[in-house]
């Protein structure tokens, strides 16, 4: 299709836009962590940075507890991940293939529970956790992460099975596979593309949680990036540089998992946004 | 190679019967097509005989043995699927060797097994590639190979060819055909499409309303249907369905009737029963290719209006109120030159004439 | 089919079970501590029935956080909805490099919420961010201008802030409605001689709305829900003028040691909540009906 030269125009500009409204931020974001304390606080600032120093970075890594946070982090966002697929992708194909009574309520029940306000089941689990003794440990993190990531996992999944055509099966039952053996042989690697979506969304949300981190845990060395970095953000004068680098490096695992298999999450989203 | 038999069998999805009262038998090694049109309920049949899709009420029973609620793959059936439902992730070999990993065959066995039904289909040069590098017949032909080697009583097809263009669909039918005088196997084939089904069966099932209409070969379906459904869907073009008065008897029992839209009168034509009462109107059924140049022996003329004419090249067909009811249909052969507009002078022989009521049974 | 049965009950039994332990029987908790006295947590209760109900109801500071989380949904979905609307029209073009754009749009939605507050703080600030600057530089304002330090400006740029982060989100479910009206009904309608904006009107608008309406739902449920953003940027200040109800449910519980009160507050907060996805639902499915 041809495009008119206005329509051209208006398109160029709506890009120009979105590119900095979300390019800029990010940019400014990590070329600052790279640059000195009088640079960042400059009153004029620069788009590209004038100096190059590693001392912000050096600082993050060696002064503060930072490293113990992204290894709490990565450990917490890793684990709940394993679990949620290990919970989800039978759930899910359960709820997509296999007649059991109430299963259209249940399912029902579980997309409502991914709009449920989290904060408020907060309070009564602080209770929960605190008479089993899981207070103060990542294991409370990994059981919250996977519950938070499980409903809109179950709803993921089962579009993605839902893609798969149904004759499919049909002819692996027909060749005598029993439903495990279906799930395991011929659905699972058929949507790689909807596992690893799912993956991605429970590495996020568990990367990214803070509320449950800020209350759940207590000890500094059990804190998780967001919410150790935010206890950062008060404990020094402010330090941007500081705050600069860090940021930057709670961006890039996410921005690295991301690079390899984003695409797919994305698909993975739409997919599941016109079922 | 097995016998089939299908007794009363029904299945409604809640208030909707979709298969109502089925019987019908299959012999060993015949090639039985079920035709009709769509929602007529004859792939549900199909994936009923499959295990598929449960049966409400009824039998079915493979060589005497009853297995109606048994596992599908316990039937010792094997299906070809219209889309082939290969499994992408697979290749050719893995993809035919499934179904014996399932049922336990060991590796080196299956290899040898797969090889063999590679080559009835000259598949061997393709073991090792996936799906997708096929092409659509080298996939259909993977599907039927996927069936063959596991050695199944009854082959089972729903609407294989569907997915093929018009070339590639005449020669999978031959080979569909070869197969089964190879092989010998009982067959089931599902199909909209008329020809394939006049070519391929030993014995046509047509299909209406989840209703077994008429069961017969292709011959007799086309040559003595049982009501005006049967006769209007198995032929191409359509059989002429017009309307005609009956006005007395002849000696030998054949009904005379006008026909005014065709401007017959004493239109003599043999009811299928000799002494079966007539109505006052029915209709009268003429394929299109029973029409014959005028001033044939033993045939009436008629004069044709040309409202429309397809050249086909060998024959043509004209339309004589196109896309009205009651437009007839003609086939004619050796002119070419003929136009829309005017008259064409044709003749109907009484010999190939259908009686059917008005409500659309067989006279 | 009984053994179906079974094996479908082992499939979904550990997801469900993860699920009513960690979210159904707090719910029942919390409805339970709604009426107890409880004040921290492992202190033992007294039943008061519904005190606590009638407590908050009559606390003014209850009501302004519902008007404060009423303001905070409605300014989300409307700001969101254009911005989606705007970046899902741009990204359903073909232009080079349209491709990584569908991927990446979604940054903002990945990263930490740590992150997001630190980027928008410091471009915020009076000292050193980039925006006071710029606005200086083109003339908009004399001098720096404290974005957090007035309870209005601080809640129009926390939406701003929550908009930045969920548009991209909105724009690709969006993007997923508008991939699926079929390329020949515009073609179609050029050759009927509709314009841009009439293709727009006329074509793309009306196959687009019920996706619309469905997303603005889910945002709006959504952004109900959103604590950290508020809480890592401006803790419900200044003087309040952030504290929505999911802040004041945090406050009261962590901060003013009252968890049964928290918890009412939460109980009639998703009473609330329910009671707009009810009403949403049904008029979703009404104008999906009458279309």
């Amino acid at each position: 299709m041809k495009r008119s030269l206005p329509a051209t125009l208006l398109l160029g500009l709506s890009g120009l836009f979105l590119l900095l409204l979300i390019g800029m931020p990010f940019w400014w974001v990590v070329t600052g962590s790279f640059k000195l304390p009088q640079e960042i606080i400059a009153r004029v600032p620069t788009m590209v940075p004038h100096s190059f120093t590693l001392q912000h970075f050096a600082k993050l890594l060696s002064g503060s507890d930072y490293p113990v946070y992204m290894i709490n982090s990565l450990l917490v966002a890793g684990i709940s991940t394993a679990i949620t697929l290990v919970l989800s992708v039978p759930a899910a194909y359960a709820f997509f293939r296999l007649a059991f009574p109430g299963r259209e309520a249940l399912y029902r029940i579980i997309l409502l529970a991914y709009a449920f306000p989290s904060i408020v089941v907060l309070i009564p689990l602080f209770g929960m956790f605190a008479r089993i003794g899981l207070i103060d440990t990542l294991a409370a993190l990994v059981i919250i992460n996977v519950t938070f990531a499980l409903p809109f996992s179950i709803w993921m999944l089962r579009s993605f099975f839902a893609s798969v055509p149904k004759e499919i099966e049909e002819a692996a039952l027909m060749d005598g596979a029993p439903p495990t053996v279906i799930l395991r042989r011929i659905m699972i690697p058929l949507i790689a593309p909807g596992i690893a979506s799912v993956g991605i969304f429970a590495f996020i949300s568990a990367w990214t949680e803070y509320v449950f981190a800020s209350v759940l845990i207590l000890s500094d060395a059990k804190r998780t990036v967001p919410v150790g970095f935010s206890g950062i953000i008060g404990q020094y004068q402010i330090d941007w540089g500081l705050l600069l680098s860090g940021a930057s490096l709670a961006v890039l695992p996410v921005v690295i998992l991301f690079a390899l298999v984003g695409r797919w999450f994305v698909s993975g989203l739409t997919e599941g946004a016109v079922k | 190679m097995a016998e089939l038999s299908i007794r009363g069998v029904r299945k409604s999805f809640g208030e909707t019967e979709v298969i109502r009262n089925v019987d019908l038998s299959v012999g060993n090694g015949e090639f039985v097509v079920f035709v009709g049109p769509s929602g007529c309920g004859k792939s549900t049949l199909l994936r009923m005989i499959a295990g598929l899709e449960n049966v409400t009420s009824g039998t079915i029973s493979i060589d005497g043995a009853d297995v109606t609620h048994a596992d599908p793959s316990k039937r010792g059936i094997a299906m070809v699927f219209q889309t082939y439902a290969l499994y992408p992730h697979m290749t050719v070999e893995e993809n035919m060797g499934f179904g014996l990993e399932m049922a336990g065959i060991p590796a080196d066995e299956r290899k040898r097994m797969v090889r063999r039904a590679a080559e009835t289909l000259h598949l061997e040069t393709y073991l090792a590639r996936k799906p997708k590098q096929l092409s659509g017949g080298q996939r259909q032909r993977v599907a039927i190979g996927r069936a063959i080697v596991r050695d199944p009583k009854i082959f089972l097809f729903d609407e294989p060819l569907s997915n093929l263009d018009a070339e590639l669909r005449v020669r999978m039918r031959i080979e569909i055909a070869k197969l089964h005088a190879d092989l010998g196997a009982t067959m089931i084939y599902v199909t909209h499409d008329q020809v394939e089904a006049m070519t391929l069966a030993s014995r046509i099932v047509v299909l209406r309303d989840g209703r077994i209409e008429q069961v017969g070969t292709p011959l007799e379906l086309y040559n003595n249907p049982d009501n005006q459904f049967v006769a209007g869907f198995i032929g191409s073009p359509k059989m002429n369905f017009v309307p005609a008065r009956v006005t007395g008897r002849t000696e030998d029992g054949a009904v005379k009737l006008a026909v005014d839209s065709l401007g017959l009168a004493e239109f003599a034509v043999m009811p299928r029963e000799r002494n079966a009462t007539m109505p006052e109107t029915l209709s009268i059924g003429i394929r299109p290719e029973h029409f014959l140049p005028p001033g044939t022996d033993g045939a009436m003329d008629v004069s044709l209006g040309l409202g429309a004419v397809e050249h086909l090249g060998g024959v043509s067909y004209i339309y004589t109120e196109p896309g009205r009811d009651g437009s007839l249909t003609a086939e004619v052969r050796g002119l070419p030159g003929l136009k829309a507009g005017g008259l064409l002078p044709l003749a109907v022989n009484p010999d190939t004439c259908l009686l059917f009521s008005t409500e659309g049974a067989r006279l | 089919m009984q053994k179906s049965r079974s094996l479908a009950f082992a499939f979904v039994a550990p997801a469900l079970l993860v699920l009513a332990a960690i979210l159904g029987w707090p719910l029942v908790s919390a409805v339970l501590l709604s009426l107890q006295d409880v004040r921290t947590i492992g202190s033992q209760g007294q039943w008061v029935g519904f005190t606590n109900y009638s407590t908050v109801i009559s606390n003014p500071m209850f009501w302004t956080s519902v008007g404060m989380s009423i303001v905070w949904v409605v300014a989300n979905a409307a700001l969101q909805t254009v911005l989606a609307l705007m970046a899902a029209l741009t990204l359903n073009q073909n232009f080079p490099g349209v491709k990584i754009a569908r991927t990446w749009i979604i940054l903002t939605w990945i990263v930490p919420t740590v992150v997001v507050v630190i980027i928008w703080r410091w471009l915020f600030s009076t000292s050193g961010g980039m925006i006071n600057p710029l606005m200086m530089q083109t003339g908009i304002v004399s001098r720096p201008v404290g974005f957090f330090s007035t309870p209005w400006t601080a809640m129009a740029t926390l939406i701003f802030i929550n908009s930045w982060r969920w548009f991209p989100f909105i724009a690709l479910m969006m993007l997923a409605g508008l991939t699926r009206i079929p390329a020949d009904l515009y073609e179609a309608a050029r050759i009927d001689g509709a314009n841009g904006w009439k293709r727009f009107t006329r074509i793309t608008w009306p196959l687009l709305a019920p996706t619309l309406g469905v997303l603005t739902v889910v945002g709006t449920l959504l952004s109900f829900n959103v604590f950290d953003i508020i809480w890592l940027l401006t803790a419900g200040g200044p003087a309040g003028g952030t504290r929505t109800l999911p802040v004041m449910i945090y406050e009261t519980a962590f901060k003013g040691y009252k968890l049964s009160e928290a918890a009412t507050i939460s109980v009639l907060a998703t009473m609330l909540l329910m009671a707009f996805a009810l009403v949403a639902t049904r008029w979703l499915a009404k104008e999906g009906d009458s279309r």
